[in-house]
């Protein structure tokens, strides 16, 4: 329920026909997020990682004089970090004014979606939770699947809405 | 509502001159209340504020304010006329905070964008109330109270009628000259006008679009303010009403013949001040249209002439044609230089962010890793390093020198508290403030302001006892609280002290034992002041009854935690029976402060220079450790508790062994910690960024740096660490 409303919500912002998306590869899956959240992105620069700070805030880098946090991806949605190569990249998006950057495996590209070519994400097994509760919607190209994330829900500390989560899964 | 031609720059000024107004209305209520009366400059200048208020809400369309202020004035201008023998001061006064409190919260509306569309009727009768009582005890409630009263606010519009001289009616030529530092002076200048048109047959004024046109407010500082104006009223009569508005450094007022007076009408026709249109618009009306404005720039032939003798004014006044005539006039002294601007604080902070990140840029540059190949010579660079340092560091002195901000205004808002508080609590209470001009960072300030709030009302409320309490145990001194500011060492040191109760270290103690805040210590073993910061624990509250004021437990953790958040902290002194002192000790700036460099296992932590006190290699002999875990370190025969940054921040790869390492002793007011690091770094001039809120609270990390390498580096927090 909580993925339709955002969804609704989402797309009432977005008026044309068209939104894109910046689609980044993380684990073997192909993610998108909405480019109107998408300051930049940079590669992978040192980080000052913060003591006692959750494992998947990896640290702080230093933007142009601006100190912003990055998280890993990978670690957020409960995978196994991998170790960072050239392909690693930060995307730098901006959410509510808030600024973090995310750390992907590897950009892939901007791909357009119409509103009829999402679909809502199918209901989910537990198992899946920890990655499928940041995604509003399923695009589909050309036969490839993009999972479209909801960023607000990905910075945000979700943990409180689990429960909320599990109890619609059960129903 | 007029929004065509109120402008956000005449709204501003219209905020900004009606908050002074308002500060110095409270400051003289304050002042006064010991006294017991307003002296004469007192009801004077509440006449003058008032005045200015109503004529500026006035033109703003603010009617409430305008009605309100207009009130309150008539009954300072019957006390200025009448010298009503015995006036209710403490009454007056509270009506006058009223006031000021009812247009206070209406600025704020018009701040946040909103209708001001606060009820002043109610005050208003009030004020009609006290005004009567007034003039009833003098007997004069016959004499009519004011002659502006006679004169509704929305009078109906009057139209031009070309002057016809009758006897009596004579002709004068006014010119005001305002003070240079004069804001809005077009609203005064119209303000003038209004305060003439009460006795004018006819009246007329250049540059005439002093209402529509916010620039005008410069033509009228430069050039001064014409009027022209018929009636039967003497010059005396004239300057008393002209006088009666701020600002104004001087009026002449020469009487002349009807046919300068057509002259006038003539010369201001020209297309400097505005279309003839203006000049036949009623003058009571102040919605003018912009429209009817013609360009400024056009310059008449004939105008030109009398211009080319003042070419060397330069080109800004080609610009303002407007009373050329006027520019030749003595009392319009130019290329005086004024003495202050005031800057957006946007601004402000703008050139303060990149002076740090030039000062971190110099940085980058000096310590650049090229420079250390071996065999260069530098010699030359090193020299133009030094130039470079020492330019950056005089930038930041001068920045930080341009928002050191006095501590005045805050403490006069508390000046207002302690009198609210109080009056409700029923107590008689003095303060006393110390200091008041000592400069602290605009920062600072705004997070200073309501922690002190806090210190003052816990005084009024808890700390000073009741007048009853106060006759019973035979204290005969009156209540009294003193706030003082003071620079002590590079910080600013921000005091409130008071002659009451003081603390009650038993009562503490006992509070503090039922939450078990004592541990396994005994109560003997707590020094006085251990025993007095347990009142700023959260949800620790001694006081037995809730109050409006204090006594939830809720507060002096807050004050702390504020004082905390721009580094400083808060000292308490007490002696039973004697009253209070709360300290806070807060630094001089936050944004720039010299830091020292340490690394633990690979991560770079920073500390404030004047937090260390030494750094020292020990012996393993040296190192004490107790049966449960916990560290500490000789030195020099004195025993300091040691914290290995490494286990406590979980860091791998950090030196283990204590010989291997270095340990930095850092002061916390008066405790002293060890700290274990692997190495030194370096020093450095650090600008201190907050951690991103994203991010949660570190405990002992009070936000971040960049250092010379571009890297980040954590600034540790003392007394966070000293908390643990």
């Amino acid at each position: 329920m909580s993925d339709i409303s955002g969804m609704i919500s989402f797309d009432n912002i977005e008026e044309v026909d068209k939104e894109q998306f910046m689609t980044f590869t993380c684990d073997n899956e192909v993610y998108g997020v909405s480019i109107k959240y998408v300051n930049e992105i940079i590669g992978l620069q040192q980080i000052t990682a913060i003591p006692e700070s959750e494992d998947y805030i990896i640290g702080l880098i230093n933007l142009r004089g601006k100190i912003i946090p990055v998280i890993d991806v990978r670690i957020r949605f409960g995978k196994e970090p991998l170790e960072y190569n050239d392909r690693t990249c930060v995307i730098v998006i901006e959410v509510a004014s808030t600024i973090i950057g995310l750390i992907v495996d590897g950009i892939e590209g901007v791909v357009s979606f119409a509103e009829s070519e999402v679909t809502p994400p199918p209901s989910v097994s537990k198992l899946e939770l920890q990655s499928r509760k940041y995604v509003f919607g399923i695009g589909r190209i050309d036969g490839n699947v993009k999972l479209l994330l909801d960023p607000n829900k990905l910075i945000n500390d979700s943990d409180e809405n689990e429960e909320e989560v599990e109890i619609e899964v059960e129903q | 509502m007029a929004d065509d031609m109120i402008t956000e720059g005449m709204l501003d000024m219209f905020i900004f001159e009606t908050e002074q107004g308002l500060e110095n209305l409270e400051n003289i209520c304050l002042d006064s209340k010991d006294v017991g009366e307003f002296d004469e400059d007192n009801v004077n200048e509440i006449f003058r504020i008032m005045h200015t208020i109503k004529g500026a809400s006035a033109v703003m369309m603010y009617q409430n304010i305008a009605t309100l202020s207009h009130k309150l004035e008539d009954v300072f201008y019957f006390i200025r006329e009448n010298h009503p023998e015995s006036v209710p001061h403490a009454e007056l006064v509270d009506d006058v905070l009223e006031v000021s409190d009812f247009i206070t919260s209406e600025l704020e509306k018009i701040k946040d964008g909103l209708e001001s569309d606060g009820d002043s009727s109610e005050l208003i009768s009030t004020l009609d109330v006290f005004l009567k009582k007034i003039q009833k005890k003098t007997g004069s409630a016959t004499q009519p109270a004011a002659p502006v009263e006679e004169r509704p606010l929305q009078e109906k519009p009057r139209f031009y009628i070309a002057p016809v001289a009758s006897d009596a009616s004579k002709f004068y030529n006014i010119y005001i000259t305002y003070l240079k530092d004069t804001e809005m002076a077009n609203i005064r200048a119209y303000m003038a006008v209004n305060s003439l048109k009460g006795i004018a047959e006819d009246i007329m004024f250049s540059p005439s679009d002093i209402i529509s046109n916010p620039d005008s407010a410069n033509v009228v500082l430069e050039f001064g303010f014409k009027i022209a104006l018929q009636t039967t009223e003497d010059a005396q009569r004239i300057m008393e009403l002209i006088n009666s508005s701020a600002g104004i450094e001087n009026v002449e007022i020469n009487e002349c013949t009807s046919d300068d007076f057509l002259e006038f009408c003539v010369e201001a026709e020209t297309p400097s001040s505005s279309a003839g249109e203006v000049l036949m618009a009623p003058i009571e009306q102040p919605t003018i249209r912009v429209e009817s404005q013609k360009p400024q720039n056009i310059v008449l032939d004939s105008e030109e002439e009398k211009r080319s003798e003042e070419k060397s004014e330069g080109e800004t006044e080609e610009k303002k044609p407007a009373l050329a005539r006027a520019a030749k006039r003595p009392a319009a002294k130019k290329g005086e230089a004024q003495s202050f601007i005031s800057v957006n604080i946007k601004k402000m902070d703008l050139l303060m962010d990149l002076i740090g990140e030039l000062v971190i840029a110099e940085a980058v540059v000096l310590q650049n890793p090229d420079l250390k190949v071996p065999g260069l010579d530098l010699t030359n660079f090193q020299k133009s390093a030094a130039q470079l340092s020492k330019i950056t560091s005089e930038l930041q002195d001068a920045i930080m020198a341009m928002r050191m901000m006095p501590l005045k205004n805050t403490f006069q808002k508390m000046n207002r508290i302690v009198y609210d508080t109080s009056k409700k609590l029923g107590k008689d209470i003095e303060l006393e403030v110390i200091g008041e001009d000592t400069e602290v960072d605009k920062n600072i300030i705004e997070h200073i302001s309501d922690p002190l709030m806090h210190l003052i009302r816990n005084s009024v409320d808890h700390g000073i006892e009741s007048n009853e309490k106060r006759a019973q145990i035979g204290k005969i001194e009156k209540g009294k609280i003193v706030l003082e500011a003071k620079n002590e060492g590079g910080q600013v040191w921000i005091s409130v002290s008071d002659n009451g109760k003081g603390l009650n270290k038993e009562e503490i103690l006992e509070k503090a034992k039922s939450n078990g805040l004592l541990g396994n210590r005994s109560e003997k073993d707590f020094t006085d002041k251990e025993i007095y910061n347990f009142i700023t624990l959260p949800g620790f509250s001694t006081k037995k009854q809730v109050t409006e004021y204090s006594g939830r437990g809720v507060g002096m953790d807050v004050v702390v935690k504020n004082i905390q958040g721009v580094g400083g902290v808060l000292d308490i002194e007490s002696t039973e029976g004697r009253g209070s002192t709360m300290t806070m000790k807060i630094p001089l700036t936050l944004a720039i402060i010299d830091g020292i460099i340490f690394s633990v296992g690979g991560t770079n932590f920073v500390t404030p220079t004047n937090t260390v006190s030494e750094f020292i290699r020990i012996d393993k002999e040296k190192l004490i450790v107790e049966p449960d875990g916990e560290e500490y370190v000789m030195i020099r025969d004195d025993c300091y508790p040691l914290i290995r940054l490494n286990k406590f921040y979980h860091l791998k790869d950090a030196v283990d062994d204590i010989e291997d390492g270095i340990v930095v002793v850092l002061n916390h007011e008066d405790r002293k910690l060890a700290v274990f690091a692997d190495k030194l770094v370096g020093e450095q001039e650090i600008v201190v960024k907050p951690i991103p809120s994203y991010i949660k609270q570190v405990k002992g990390i009070s936000g971040c740096t960049q250092l010379g390498d571009g890297s980040i580096s954590l600034i540790l927090d003392t007394g966070g660490l000293v908390m643990v």
